[in-house]
């Protein structure tokens, strides 16, 4: 705390002297002006002690001039020459940057018309292809099947035939077969009886026995 | 033990003047506007069509900054045309409180009263002067001294309440905020710096590593600071918004 | 407080030194006091903010600002005690 000491003789200031080594020397200066004794001595020579100390609060004119004026000057500049100009700058690079990203866009959508119709084009490919492909197993088809019928037609008759003969060739072992059998009979009932028998009467019964032994 | 003479309070806030009427807080506030003027004016100079580099980045991270966390978050679009005068606002207030941990500055221009005092007058200003112009004179007062919804008895009490905060107030807190708040870290700056150098020429030989725990302290401090003087640069800026955006757009 | 106050007003040698001795005593109270409910509400109002941001991350840009806001209005009483302070130690 800085104390000035005033030395007072009658009213006239003798002696200023103060504490503190590192005061300004503004307080010198309003010490030796503000300086007021509080405590009034009771005799004339009086060594009193006055706390003139400038408040550390207190805001100082030059500063405060000083604070305005810089704060006014950067505030010109800035407001009236910098910042429109940087502004301007950003404004006309971001104005750069968002119509690339609008051309960039639109390239995007073209691209992806040109892919749809692509798309479209191959898909129509492929659904004529698919088409071919149906019609000519369709032939293909229609082919193997009139070739089989064909085929299976002529196994058809072939078999027929082959069972005409078969048949046929039966018939004419079965005839045989009963004319011999039917010989046999006669002349084993000739021999048994001596006598011809009937040959209606031997082929009823050899057919009989035929059917009975086919049935067995 | 050790005594400790922490200096007079004016001794760590006041400085002589290099010349007449011109010590280093002015110093501070011209470089302030120095330093800024050059960021921009290099960034200007740029090529603007390709992608920023350099002090380009960086002066439009500072304005989008602004634009984005500041304007948009508190006025929305109206309030874009605000950005010059808040952008300003910040870099002066940031380049005020950051010469506060600068070695052979070692003062933040804002712990001085002027700074601040200086810039919440000029906000109260500008606030009520564009409240007045957006809704005239007479509605301009009525929403803020009468704030609508509140039933008709009860305006006895919020009246004055609302006169006191809006016209008293407001600048008040605004200016003792940035204030204190360097000031307070510059005290405690000094504090550990004079505490770790006390201890560090001890006669005491055992006192002497103990030094090292101020000193740790003092570097937590400066670092802290880094963040408190972008921090209250921000807040006054955003207070400023939201004070000029509530005058224009009064709640309905 | 104004025990301690006459207190050194006994001692002291004149009354503004007992003034200023008493306003020197106080100071430092009145910062501590200062900084009870603001300290009690930033911490509220912090926790209540990450409490929300880790809720719903994509609000958290808003609510981050919303809390800086908050603090700073908050902040503002501890720093009024603070002043306080300083100009009663120095005033």
């Amino acid at each position: 705390m800085p104390t000035a000491i005033v030395t007072q003789s009658n009213g006239h200031v003798v002696q200023i002297r103060l504490v503190p080594s590192e005061s300004t020397e503004d307080t010198v200066v309003e010490s030796a002006e503000e300086g007021t004794p509080t405590a009034t001595s009771s005799s004339g020579e009086a060594t009193t002690e006055v706390k003139t100390a400038p408040n550390p609060i207190a805001p100082e004119t030059k500063e405060l001039a000083w604070a305005a004026g810089s704060f006014l000057v950067l505030f010109v500049i800035l407001r009236y020459f910098l910042f429109p100009k940087l502004k301007k700058g950003m404004d006309a690079r971001y104005a750069d940057i968002r119509s690339d990203i609008e051309g960039a866009d639109q390239v995007k959508l073209s691209a992806q018309s040109d892919v749809a119709e692509y798309e479209k084009a191959l898909a129509a490919a492929r659904a004529e292809a698919s088409t071919r492909i149906d019609a000519a197993r369709q032939t293909v088809d229609n082919e193997r099947t009139a070739q089989l019928a064909q085929v299976n037609a002529r196994i058809a008759t072939a078999r027929a035939e082959a069972d005409q003969q078969t048949s046929a060739a039966r018939a004419a072992a079965q005839g045989e077969v009963a004319a011999a059998v039917a010989q046999v009979a006669s002349k084993a009932a000739e021999l048994a009886s001596g006598r011809t028998p009937d040959a209606s009467t031997v082929q009823a019964a050899v057919a009989a026995a035929m059917q009975s032994a086919g049935s067995r | 033990m050790i005594a400790l003479d922490f200096p007079e309070i004016n001794s760590i806030l006041r400085w002589k003047d290099i010349f007449p009427g011109f010590n280093k807080i002015a110093l501070i506030a011209v470089l302030a506007v120095v330093i800024s003027t050059l960021i921009f004016l290099l960034a200007v100079r740029q090529d603007h069509k390709e992608a920023p580099r350099g002090i380009r980045n960086l002066a439009e991270t500072i304005v989008e900054f602004i634009e984005n966390g500041v304007v948009m978050q508190t006025m929305g679009k109206d309030g874009l045309a605000w950005t010059p005068f808040l952008l300003t606002m910040f870099m002066f207030i940031y380049l005020c409180n950051v010469p506060g941990i600068i070695p052979f500055f070692q003062m933040p221009a804002t712990a001085r009263m002027a700074v601040p005092l200086f810039l919440a007058l000029m906000v109260w200003v500008i606030y009520n002067v564009t409240g007045i112009k957006h809704q005239g004179v007479g509605g301009y007062f009525k929403s803020t001294l009468f704030p609508p919804g509140v039933p008709k008895a009860l305006y006895i009490l919020v009246t004055p309440i609302e006169f006191i905060s809006a016209i008293i107030v407001r600048p008040f807190s605004l200016a003792v905020r940035l204030f204190a708040n360097m000031m307070a870290g510059h005290i405690l700056l000094v504090t550990f710096a004079l505490l770790s150098e006390a201890l560090f020429q001890a006669k005491d030989k055992v006192l002497i590593p103990v030094g090292i725990l101020p000193f740790f302290m003092l570097i937590f401090l400066t670092s802290f600071e880094v963040l408190v003087a972008f921090l209250q640069a921000y807040i006054f800026a955003m207070l400023t918004a939201v004070y000029i955006g509530g005058a224009t757009h009064p709640e309905h | 407080m104004e025990a301690i106050a006459r207190l050194i007003a006994a001692e002291a040698a004149t009354p503004a030194d007992a003034k200023n001795t008493a306003a020197a005593a106080s100071a430092g109270y009145a910062y501590g006091l200062a900084a009870i409910g603001p300290g009690i509400g930033i911490g509220y109002l912090v926790g209540k903010s990450v409490e929300a941001m880790a809720r719903q991350p994509e609000a958290a840009g808003m609510v981050r600002t919303t809390m800086f806001l908050g603090i700073a209005f908050t902040e503002a009483l501890a720093l009024i005690g603070f002043v306080v302070f300083i100009l009663l130690k120095f005033a």
